[in-house]
């Protein structure tokens, strides 16, 4: 399996996602918890992008590529933006806070990382490059 | 996404349906102005018809829990979706509400 979804850095974009995985679930026979985890960690990701790779009001493309290796489910999504590493830039959160110490922000990358096996970044030829994988 | 929004016996309600994802977010937002105007109150979240919820989603949960701390009232949320409660639990949010 391989498949490829170019988008746009416009935040109308997102519903496709889910088309995308969608499609991706019925082709691997994944369930529904399954597909709605991956919708999940794909929005986050690429909402990141679309938020904050690129400077407000250019538009600009970039990808998302699927395919599987053996057990394992591979998404790896390239932008062009600026070098932003999300793993390393995300804030610690701990989810033992009440609701009046617990702050609006950072939950992305974290969803990302409990939900899927691997979570690694690189920058390399000019492209942000942030690999999920899950083992399915 | 929609939701509706209905009051009796001093009890908020409001029902949630369709897909809150990051693209939802600033629709919902508008849309759910009325409760944080009633955050004194008791408010009921019927999650039976969310269909999916990212993290931006979840933070619209906070504020609106935020809000009724700071002005006395409360937030239960019904009918939750096992996949959308996995949501809660792994981030900590499902002790910040009361559920049923």
């Amino acid at each position: 399996m391989e498949k490829q979804l170019t988008l746009v850095n416009k935040i109308e974009q997102i519903p496709q996602l889910a088309e995308f995985v969608e499609q991706i679930c019925e082709e691997l026979g994944l369930d529904v918890a399954m597909n709605f985890n991956l919708n999940l960690v794909l929005e986050e990701a690429v909402t990141n992008v679309i938020m904050y790779a690129f400077p407000q009001g250019e538009e600009h493309t970039f990808t998302l590529k699927a395919w599987t290796e053996g057990n394992k489910l591979v998404f790896e999504l390239r932008d062009q933006g600026k070098p932003f590493n999300p793993i390393e830039s995300a804030p610690e959160v701990d989810t033992t806070l009440s609701a009046d110490e617990r702050e609006i922000g950072g939950l992305g990358i974290f969803l990302i990382q409990k939900i899927m096996d691997e979570v690694s970044y690189q920058y390399e030829g000019q492209s942000n490059i942030l690999t999920m994988v899950k083992v399915i | 996404m929609t939701i509706q929004i209905t009051e009796e016996n001093g009890t908020v309600t409001g029902v949630l349906n369709g897909r809150l994802d990051t693209a939802a977010v600033a629709q919902f937002t508008q849309d759910m102005k009325p409760l944080m105007e009633q955050a004194d109150k008791h408010i009921v979240l019927d999650c039976e018809k969310l269909s999916f919820i990212s993290s931006s989603g979840l933070r619209l949960f906070l504020s609106l829990r935020k809000e009724t701390i700071a002005k006395g009232g409360d937030v239960t949320i019904m009918n939750v979706p096992p996949e959308v409660k996995q949501v809660f639990t792994i981030t900590g949010f499902y002790s910040l509400f009361q559920f049923q």
